[in-house]
């Protein structure tokens, strides 16, 4: 149970940590709106990744499933659906008004992914290395 | 002209297709969750935590689809080629 909620810190931590120095790479190496995008994608991205943690762990105690059944679904739609529709919004005005380079927010908008799939090389080569002692 | 239309349609699918899929996506995954922690609420930890993950992979999967759609829209690299045969301005 410990080991599977440090998963989580490491990827709440990597996320900030991929956004900042994608951050930097951008500012220093591409141009302003490529950089842009970078930073705003993360935040954009970063920011859903903690509101759905925050959902997930107010819903998904055995006591609130247990007393409110199968509402606790809708009510995570719900507020996933609202999430979405700002960030869309966001997302639109971004791109509609060239405020940034598309293919540099597509990057930002990979940093949970990107950290994601840190996290998950990282676990396999814990696991090969446990495997090989 | 065509061109216009063609990207204003496949922007449309594309993120019709992407959503509907995300959508059916999440309620399965957030259902067997649920039947996961009503069955064996000592699990419910572990239950949260890979369903964080799922959830938020499949939520960056249809932001992609909608950046892609917004693209084809407003920022399409031939849009202003197309807009200028179009309109002539």
């Amino acid at each position: 149970m410990r080991d599977i909620q440090k998963l989580v810190d490491f990827i709440t931590t990597s996320n900030w940590l991929i956004l900042l120095f994608g951050g930097i790479i951008g500012l220093v190496m591409t141009p302003m709106k490529f950089a842009f995008g970078i930073i705003l994608g993360g935040l954009i991205v970063a920011i859903n990744f903690h509101l759905l943690k925050n959902t997930l762990k107010k819903m998904f105690r055995p006591e609130v499933v247990s007393e409110r059944g199968h509402s606790v679904v809708s009510n995570v739609m719900v507020k996933y659906y609202i999430r979405f529709a700002i960030s869309g919004t966001v997302i639109f005005l971004l791109i509609s008004k060239h405020i940034v380079h598309p293919l540099g927010l597509l990057a930002g908008l990979s940093v949970v992914v990107a950290s994601m799939f840190m996290a998950t090389v990282l676990e396999l080569t814990r696991l090969f290395f446990k495997e090989a002692v | 002209m065509e061109f216009l239309v063609g990207s204003v349609w496949a922007a449309g699918i594309a993120i019709g297709i992407a959503a509907f899929g995300c959508g059916i996506g999440q309620g399965l995954g957030l259902n067997g969750a649920m039947s996961g922690i009503a069955r064996n609420p000592e699990a419910a930890g572990k239950i949260q935590v890979n369903l964080l993950i799922g959830l938020a992979m499949i939520e960056s999967l249809c932001i992609y689809a909608l950046v892609v759609a917004l693209i084809l829209m407003y920022a399409h690299p031939a849009l202003k080629g197309a807009i200028t045969a179009a309109f002539g301005h």
